[in-house]
This record gives structure tokens, C-alpha cells and sequence, in this order.
């Protein structure tokens, strides 16, 4: 079935080399999900904590080693996934990776692009970034790149945009 | 939009409808997109009986820019009432009726039809609906007033459906298919039947891009002479579903065969206890009742099918006993085709197919209230011929696919050799499992996105799934391929669907 003018590589998260460069994600957005990561770790903490006080078993104790270490995990799991989304626009489409146990790889094609979705939430104004989403009509279409500087988001944004529009009706 | 049918904006592109003014536009669609057919008439003549295409539609409309805003049959607010009045007393029910007698009970009853009358004629009342240039804008609400405007270039499928009282009432509820929003947008209920297809017509007349008119033709509910107005256009039947086969496909189904043991169950059940409770046989009837449901709900659905083809190449889906449905789909909507074999019809050499449509909400297993039927039953010939309908050149009978590598058996020991992807000159064709077979057909015209994900059991492995995705829900999945042959799948399918786009978009 393959085609014999394909190059295939193996290679799970570089296909195409020659062909493709592939832009990485700010390393900001780590500290991102490390604020995000971080909080919750102790809220949690704390509610265990609480619980130890109202009942001093072992188990709220247990609990709060599991929890911590599942924050530390977490966070390990969150830096080196940072480093594996990446970007790429092709000629005609954008390619997409991301994930580290189940990794994707999107290719969407510009003609495809329905609408354009810029969204920063506060922890990402606040460290100056902006996550890129194309939507399709299908819905499973996945193409969203996260921790993007906010200038790099908007010539992504203009050029998603200007791509997409003098193409057909996306159906 | 007014019939100023001589006035031929200049074919301006092959793309979107120009934004020359609502009004030119809409009569002119078919020809406008004449040169995208086969014939290459590129400024066909002012074809005569433009002028009066539009005018015989709609009984009462003066020649302005825009039409008056069209009111729904004056039966529908009695119809729609029925439907919430029996869902009401239903709700009631019999411990009520012993509460108040019988007298009492007629009088809640009879209070309650006359608010749901009244608040269904303030609903009808705010209802409209109106055609405005290549749109059709639908109002409705009385406090929250809503006007929703569906472009029509973007119609994807349109249903005339009738249920039982509409059916005896001569009424028939529109409903047109859009992409986005998860159900169907504006379903018209109820308009007459004449008065439904005639906008039917109309609707897929202004929707445009559908190419392949010749000029004559184009206007089919033109003749302004011939009465019947809404007479359905020349349709080329192309098969019909014998009921004996649907009755035996539904026979030949799980819930069929466990019938008489569910049944011998109960009985059992009952000899042994000895006792005939009225609460035990009646619950034990509606458990059954859910599970035999389900056959005859498709039998009742898919009564007298009828495939065929109107003039404009369009798919024309007429089926139902209960409630009568007739889609009208034009084929280059269809998003994906799926074939299923089920285990019990292999005996009878017996398939189905379906479609997905954009927009038309993926069904639940075991809801079969979408309109996604193609074929609900039929041999390998009959589905050969409807695919070759459906999709030209793609021939069921000819989709090579090979299967996984061998080390793909840890992830599915049974069904390994059931699992296919292949390329055809059209279609991608993905195919799986070993108790029902299913295929399925993705257009590389009609593909969304291509994703490739790794789980870690994969990556251990080597291998990878390909996902081909559509507007129509499901995607085409290649599943546990090499890696390398994901990635040439990936880029195969990527490239494929660009020069399918690029045939598509550039016609001439």
C-alpha cells in the first residue's frame, strides 16, 4: 500500500523531515501547567491535611504521599511534554504534534479551516501567551497549538485566516 | 428576491455564490454554476420561463425585494398540541384518574388542551418563515424573539417528514440539515405537503452549487402553466426495498433470536413460582417491549424504501409506514458510506449501507431516529449499483485493502484479518470487524483532517493508527498500521484529498 514516492521514516514525532520544520511551543507554558499543577497539588494537600485533623488515621497520610508524588510525576510528565508539541505550516496544511504516552499527529488542511479560535486565560496572559485552535467541520479534527507569544499567535491567526479564505466552503 | 430572471450576473466565480445582491442571484443560481457541469455553456441565453419560475410558488407574493414573512399551516398548532397533550396525559396517569374520577380527570384534561392550545397558536403566531435572497431566515418566540438565517448554499440534506396525524391531516414538517449544531436547525412544522415540497424545490434550487442542471431543466417547478405546482420532479427510481426482506433483516437480528428465550424464561419463571402477578407479567412485558422495540421501530422506519435520483442527480430516500419520510441528499453532501455485513444476515448475502451526512447527528446505538439509511437491506448487486450512484467510479467488489502487520495480533487476536485500509482512486476504504463486517468509504474530496495517534502499547509495537477524518462524524480508521505505513498513509491520504480538492474547486 505504500507509495513508493513516499519517504517514510520511523520515527514517531519527526516524519517528513526534509520536508517539514517543525516550530516548538513557547517553554513558558511549563510554568503554565506547573502554577496550574502546583495548586491543585495543594488544595488538595490542604483538604487532606484538614482531614488528618479531624481524624488522625494513616490513610489521610497515605493519601497525601500518593498525591504529592502524582504532583511530581505530573510535573515531570508536563516539562517533557511541553517539548513535544510542535507545529509546522506546510504549503497547504498545518501539522500538529503533541503527547507523550499516546502521541498525535493532526494534519489539517488549510482549505478545511472553518474558524480561527485565539484564547488566553489569565495564567497564560500573565506569562504572555495564547493558545491557536482551527476548527473543522469535523469534530474530531484536533489542531490546537497552546503557549504561543501573543505576536506569534496573531501571524498564525492572520495567516490561518488569509489561507483559509480564498478556499472553498470547507465541505 | 424578485424574478428578474434575464439579468445573468456574469459568472463569477466557481467558489462562492458572488455577493452581486440577493435578488439577482438566487434565480440565476443553477445557470450561474452551469459552467462547473459537464456541459461547458458558459452564459446559457436567457432561458424564458425565468421569469415566472418563482412566481408560481408561493400563491401570494408581490414582486418586492424581499417576501413576506410566510406563516406555517393554521393546523400545526393543533398538531404540535396533540403531540405535548398526549406526553401530558401520559404524565397524569392512572393514579390521577383514580384520585379525581373520571369526571374530574376530562375536566383537567380539557383545561390542560386548551393552554397548550393557546400557547401553541402564540407560537405559531410568532412563527415565520421567509426566503431572502440565498437565505432562509426563520423567526420565531414571542418573548425571545429569534430570527435564525440559514444560508442556503450550505443545506446539506432536506427531510420532508410526516408522522400519523400529519399524514391524515395532509400536513408534512420540513426540516433542513445544516453543518454545526448538534440537531436539525429550523424543522418547519407543519406546512402542507404542496406547500413543502414546492419550498423543498425551491430551497435546493437556491442552494445553488449543485452543478450538473442543464439549463431547461433547471427550474423544475418553473412550468407556470402545469397546476400542480409541487409535482415532484422527474425522478429515475433506482431501487426499492422489498418489505419481505426488510420483515426477514429484522427477523435475522439479536433481539429476534431472543425473543423465544426470553420468552420461555418468563414462562418458566412464572410455572415455578406459580404465581401471575398483574405487576410481574406487566413489568416483565415492558422489558420486553424495550427490547423488541427495536426491530419494529426499524421495520415501521424503513417501510417501503424507495431509492431514486431526480434530475439533478440528487438522492431522493422515501421511506416509513407510521411516519412518512422523503430526503432528497444531493450526493456530493455525502460525507462517508458505510457497509455493515451483521453476522445474521451473512447467510442471506445481505448488507446495508449507510450514510453520513454533515450535519445529520450521529445516532446512538440503538436510536434510530436519524435519516442515515441508504440501503436498509439489499444484496451485494443492489449496493454495487447505489454506491456507483452515490460515489461514480467507486466499485464495491474492487476495494483491496491489506490488513495489519502480524504483530498487530496482541492488540486484536480474533479479528486481525478482518482489519483493512486501502486506497482506491476515490475513496480511502477502511474495513473491521469480525462478527458484523463493516467498511467504510471516505471521498478523499470530502476529507476534514488527517491525525495520526500512538498509544504506548502501540509504540511498544511499532505501530500506529491513521484516523481520516469528515464532517460526517465518524472517520475512516486505519487502525494499528506500521509505523512507517502510518506515516505514508498520513501523507498518501493528505496529498490525495488536496488534488481531490483542487479537481473539485477548478472544474474548468
Amino acid at each position: 500500500m505504500s507509495d513508493p514516492s513516499v519517504r517514510t521514516v520511523v520515527d514517531a514525532l519527526e516524519p517528513w523531515p526534509d520536508t517539514v520544520e517543525w516550530r516548538p511551543v513557547s517553554g513558558k507554558l511549563f510554568w503554565v501547567q506547573l502554577i496550574g499543577i502546583v495548586t491543585w497539588t495543594v488544595v488538595f494537600a490542604a483538604g487532606l491535611i484538614t482531614g488528618w485533623f479531624f481524624a488522625e488515621h494513616p490513610a489521610w497520610l497515605v493519601a497525601l504521599g500518593v498525591e504529592v508524588l502524582t504532583g511530581i510525576w505530573r510535573v515531570v510528565v508536563a516539562a517533557r511534554a511541553v517539548q513535544a508539541w510542535g507545529y509546522a505550516e506546510r504549503d497547504n496544511d498545518l501539522l500538529v504534534r503533541h503527547g507523550l504516552l499516546v502521541r498525535h499527529l493532526s494534519i489539517v488542511p488549510y482549505a478545511r479551516m472553518q474558524y480561527v479560535d485565539v484564547t488566553a486565560g489569565p495564567l497564560e496572559r500573565a506569562f504572555g501567551l495564547a493558545t491557536v485552535q482551527l476548527h473543522t467541520a469535523a469534530a474530531a479534527s484536533d489542531a490546537r497549538v497552546p503557549g504561543l507569544p501573543p505576536e506569534e499567535a496573531a501571524r498564525l491567526r492572520d495567516r490561518l485566516t488569509a489561507l483559509g479564505e480564498d478556499r472553498a466552503e470547507g465541505l | 428576491m424578485t424574478s428578474t430572471g434575464p439579468l445573468h450576473p456574469a459568472p463569477t466565480g466557481p467558489e462562492e455564490p458572488a455577493p452581486t445582491g440577493p435578488e439577482e442571484n438566487a434565480p440565476t443560481g443553477p445557470e450561474e454554476n452551469a459552467p462547473t457541469g459537464p456541459e461547458k455553456t458558459v452564459t446559457p441565453p436567457p432561458y424564458p420561463g425565468l421569469p415566472t419560475e418563482n412566481e408560481a410558488l408561493p400563491p401570494a407574493r408581490p414582486p418586492a425585494e424581499a417576501e413576506p414573512r410566510q406563516r406555517l399551516h393554521p393546523l400545526s398548532p393543533l398538531l404540535k398540541g396533540a403531540k405535548s397533550l398526549v406526553v401530558i396525559v401520559a404524565a397524569l396517569s392512572w393514579q390521577t384518574l383514580s384520585q379525581l374520577g373520571p369526571l374530574h380527570f376530562a375536566m383537567v384534561v380539557a383545561a390542560l388542551a386548551v393552554a397548550v392550545v393557546i400557547f401553541s397558536v402564540i407560537g405559531w403566531f410568532t412563527t415565520g418563515y421567509q426566503v431572502v435572497g440565498r437565505e432562509l431566515r426563520v423567526t420565531e418566540g414571542l418573548i425571545w424573539r429569534r430570527t435564525r438565517a440559514i444560508p442556503l448554499d450550505r443545506l446539506q440534506s432536506v427531510e420532508l417528514r410526516r408522522t400519523l396525524l400529519a399524514q391524515i391531516t395532509g400536513l408534512a414538517e420540513l426540516r433542513l440539515e445544516v453543518v454545526g449544531g448538534g440537531k436539525t436547525e429550523a424543522p418547519l412544522a407543519y406546512l402542507t405537503v404542496r406547500e413543502a415540497s414546492a419550498l423543498r424545490e425551491r430551497l435546493l434550487a437556491l442552494s445553488g452549487r449543485t452543478p450538473v442542471v442543464a439549463p431547461e431543466e433547471s427550474p423544475s417547478p418553473a412550468d407556470p402553466a402545469a397546476p400542480p405546482v409541487a409535482a415532484p420532479p422527474a425522478e429515475i427510481a433506482l431501487h426499492q426495498v422489498r418489505n419481505e426482506n426488510l420483515l426477514t433483516s429484522q427477523l435475522l437480528t439479536p433481539q429476534a433470536f431472543f425473543l423465544p428465550i426470553g420468552l420461555a424464561w418468563v414462562i418458566m419463571q412464572f410455572v415455578l413460582e406459580g404465581s401471575w402477578t398483574f405487576v410481574g407479567i406487566a413489568s416483565t412485558v415492558t422489558a420486553m417491549a424495550g427490547v423488541l422495540l427495536q426491530p419494529i421501530r426499524r421495520v415501521l422506519a424503513d417501510w417501503g424504501f424507495r431509492v431514486s435520483q431526480d434530475r439533478d442527480g440528487r438522492l431522493v430516500l422515501h421511506y416509513g409506514l407510521t411516519e412518512t419520510r422523503s430526503q432528497v441528499v444531493p450526493t456530493r453532501r455525502v460525507q462517508t458510506l458505510r457497509i455493515t455485513w451483521p453476522l445474521l444476515w451473512r447467510p442471506k448475502r445481505w448488507l446495508m449501507l449507510r450514510l453520513e451526512i454533515a450535519g445529520v447527528s450521529v445516532p446512538e446505538s440503538g436510536n434510530d431516529n436519524s435519516s442515515d439509511r441508504l440501503l436498509p437491506v439489499g444484496d451485494l448487486d443492489t449496493a454495487r449499483a447505489l454506491i456507483a450512484t452515490v460515489m461514480p467510479g467507486v466499485e464495491l467488489t474492487a476495494m483491496a485493502t491489506s490488513p495489519p502487520p502480524s504483530r498487530a495480533r496482541w492488540l486484536h487476536p480474533i479479528s486481525l484479518r478482518f482489519h483493512g485500509a486501502g486506497f482506491t482512486p476515490d475513496v480511502f476504504v477502511t474495513r473491521w470487524g469480525r462478527v458484523t463486517r463493516e467498511m467504510s468509504l471516505v471521498p478523499y474530496a470530502r476529507l476534514q483532517s488527517v491525525r495520526v495517534v500512538q498509544g504506548p502499547v502501540q509504540r511498544m509495537l511499532g505501530l500506529a493508527t491513521v484516523y481520516a477524518d469528515t464532517a460526517g462524524g465518524r472517520a475512516g480508521i486505519a487502525r494499528d498500521r506500521d509505523l512507517a505505513e502510518a506515516w505514508a498513509i498520513a501523507d498518501e491520504l493528505a496529498s490525495r484529498s488536496r488534488r481531490a480538492r483542487a479537481v473539485q474547486a477548478t472544474p474548468h
